[in-house]
């Protein structure tokens, strides 16, 4: 079966489910929702966290070809832009929809608070995906521009920006030792670059031209690549775990052993070490594989699944920590717990999102010029 | 013969209590039926008199507190609220209040009494920690605030604006006591059963739900899922419609072990300036720098 009939399908599929959700979410509002008042940030703000790490990352390999002109990613850049700026909507769909007022947005452009963390994330991702749009029109149009090349330099800026500001968000929270990582405003950025190669893995591979003469060594790079940044990120982890493990400040050990050993320990040890690192670091790493693209498209849905799941593991096991103890038996009621598990409402509006990137990718494949092959262009 | 017994005594005290009566009218110089005559004067002109003074009661000690502290431009008060650990029963009155005088829906709670068992059986002890916002002078959650909905107001109060509030929740998670909550639209009457002329009161309940809360001085209903404040965080705000008439916050007046205490710290005669100078005072997580409001007396 063609990959992407079944694509096709499957995103059909999904955004039909994404319905129900949109349905749920506008007729009842929060109500169906499983996070509450105190693990106050659920799926919808770990996919879009996903997402804009996705972006930013597209964005960074984008500039491979835009910017820094390497041979072999030439006719790699525009899909990479395309699939950046259709992640980013999906990743501010994710999170308007998490708002509980987001008819208001406006007001974080016309009366916001600069020194919010969060303002400066809006403001830059917005800039951002304005950006992203010139970027792209000038590369279908003018591809060998010089305001195309300032652009993609500013852009790498602003990527590299706006991912940070996700990773200081979160770790300017004194309240929440889990976050309070001086250090997460860089590994986020690494972290989107590495979300960003697994996803041109699997764009390239399910969708780039065939018969390009790039696209083994582009496999091969993107895939060594993605397994320096799994190790890089596995380092990270392991980093802020033992130590945070070691210094033994109550609320921060007790949100690691929910990752290791609490509710989530299967979305850790299966789905972000085995299927999203292990796995990919094996056959990403052995260079005879990069000749079977199906696998090495799998291996960056793999990727990809391993870093949706650790963007979910760093926001829900510091929520699920109370901040006073016996809190959460202090007063019950809906919405009043320190158990989280997404409900059906949540679900449903994540494989929408999802399937709204992965239809942005096909439609946008298969009715806009993004798909280059290099040769044709005689600068290999 | 019990029965005549208690007619007796029935009788008795019908005597007694009515030659006391005329006894200290007669005392007073009144007459009963000037006293009946008196009885159709309204409470407005009629000024209401405490026979124990506030020395006695620290709850009239506070409200005269909270005159005097009224009668001061608002930038030179520091309100402030005292829990003594030793005098709370864990009753929860505070938090019902709470919930009552600002009509919170389920799952929104401004106060809740958290209880803690200390110790090991057969030597344990239990601990009840009422835990309202701590009304920080350096709050963590201001700063976080995309589009400056929550901020502290003139009255030194950590307050919601919830037009402004695009329901982020933000702050939420910046707040190191876990004292914002976020109202999803829940409503008391939501899974309550209904059949016309066999089950009753749904609708009356819910519209009495439905109807207004006055918190900040504003009137809002609770029409649908999208009118605020449901999709806010909403929290506590010591009562702010209160004290601007006049009243101490709902949670220490109706506090039955009287371990709530308010007032303005900068009054130096006031009942809380007193507590917070003793040296058993104590406030929640101190270490982070967030300068809190209330103070606990262990």
């Amino acid at each position: 079966m063609n990959i992407k009939r079944f694509l096709y399908g499957l995103a059909g599929l999904a955004l039909l489910i994404g319905a129900w959700g949109l349905y749920d979410r506008f007729v009842f509002g929060h109500a169906n929702t499983n996070y509450g008042s105190y693990v106050v940030w659920g799926l919808w703000v770990a996919m879009y966290l996903f997402f804009a790490g996705v972006a930013a990352g597209s964005f960074m390999i984008s500039t491979l070809d835009f910017l820094f002109r390497i041979p072999i990613f030439k006719g790699t850049g525009r899909i990479a832009l395309w699939t950046a700026l259709v992640s980013l909507a999906a990743g501010l769909t994710s999170i308007g929809l998490d708002l509980g007022h987001m008819e208001r947005i406006w007001k974080v452009f016309l009366e916001g608070n600069p020194s919010s963390v969060m303002f400066q994330m809006v403001w830059g991702y917005t800039l951002f995906g304005l950006l992203m749009l010139i970027c792209l029109f000038l590369a279908i149009r003018m591809p060998e521009s010089r305001l195309l090349r300032v652009l993609m330099g500013i852009g790498l800026v602003l990527s590299l920006f706006v991912s940070g500001a996700v990773g200081a968000l979160l770790g300017v929270q004194a309240a929440r030792p889990f976050w309070h990582v001086g250090l997460f405003p860089v590994q986020f950025p690494v972290f989107s670059l590495a979300s960003g190669t697994a996803v041109m893995l699997s764009v390239l591979a399910f969708f780039g031209p065939k018969g390009d003469p790039n696209r083994r060594q582009q496999f091969w790079v993107l895939g060594i690549l993605s397994v320096a940044l799994v190790l890089v990120k596995l380092y990270f982890i392991w980093a802020d775990y033992s130590v945070s493990i070691y210094g033994n400040v109550p609320q921060n050990v007790n949100a690691v052993r929910e990752v290791l050993f609490g509710p989530y320990w299967w979305a850790f040890w299966i789905l972000q070490l085995l299927i999203g690192s292990l796995i990919p670091v094996v056959v990403l790493s052995q260079k005879k594989l990069v000749q079977r693209p199906m696998l090495i498209g799998w291996m960056g849905v793999c990727l990809l699944i391993g870093y949706a799941v650790a963007r979910g593991l760093i926001i829900f096991p510091a929520l699920t920590i109370p901040e006073i103890e016996n809190l959460a038996n202090a007063f019950g009621g809906p919405h009043l717990t320190f158990e989280y598990f997404p409900s059906l409402v949540e679900w449903a509006v994540t494989i929408g999102t999802i399937g709204m990137a992965t239809m942005g990718v096909l439609v946008g494949g298969d009715f806009l010029p993004l798909y280059l092959q290099s040769h044709k262009k005689g600068k290999v | 013969m019990k029965k005549r017994k208690t007619e007796d005594l029935s009788r008795r005290d019908f005597l007694k209590i009515t030659g006391a009566a005329v006894s200290f009218l007669g005392a007073l110089e009144l007459a009963p039926e000037k006293v009946l005559a008196s009885a159709d004067t309204s409470l407005e002109t009629r000024p209401l008199k405490f026979d124990v003074s506030p020395e006695d009661d620290q709850i009239l000690r506070m409200q005269s507190d909270l005159r005097r502290a009224l009668a001061k431009p608002v930038e030179e008060r520091r309100w402030v609220m005292v829990i003594d650990l030793r005098k709370c029963l864990g009753c929860h009155a505070c938090t019902i209040a709470c919930v009552v005088e600002n009509k919170l829906p389920p799952g929104v709670v401004y106060r809740p009494v958290i209880i803690e068992e200390l110790g090991t059986y057969p030597n344990v002890a239990m601990r009840f920690l009422p835990r309202p916002c701590m009304q920080c002078d350096e709050p963590p959650c201001v700063p976080v605030c995309p589009v400056n909905a929550t901020y502290k107001d003139e009255n030194g109060v950590v307050v919601i604006d919830y037009d402004q509030c695009i329901g982020c929740r933000y702050c939420v998670t910046a707040c190191p006591y876990g004292a914002r909550t976020f109202d999803f639209g829940d409503l008391y009457t939501d899974e309550t059963a209904e059949s016309e002329g066999i089950i009753f009161g749904k609708p009356s309940a819910s519209a009495y739900e439905r109807s207004a809360s006055y918190e900040y001085g504003e009137t809002r209903q609770r029409n649908d899922h999208t009118s605020s404040p449901i999709g806010n965080v909403r929290k506590c705000h010591f009562c702010l419609h209160r004290l601007k008439e006049g009243m101490l916050p709902a949670c220490t007046t109706t506090c039955i072990g009287r371990a709530t205490y308010f007032g303005d710290a900068n009054d130096q005669d006031s009942l809380v300036a007193d507590l917070i100078a003793s040296p058993n005072v104590m406030r929640l997580k101190e270490e982070l720098g967030t300068q809190p409001r209330v103070y606990y007396l262990t």
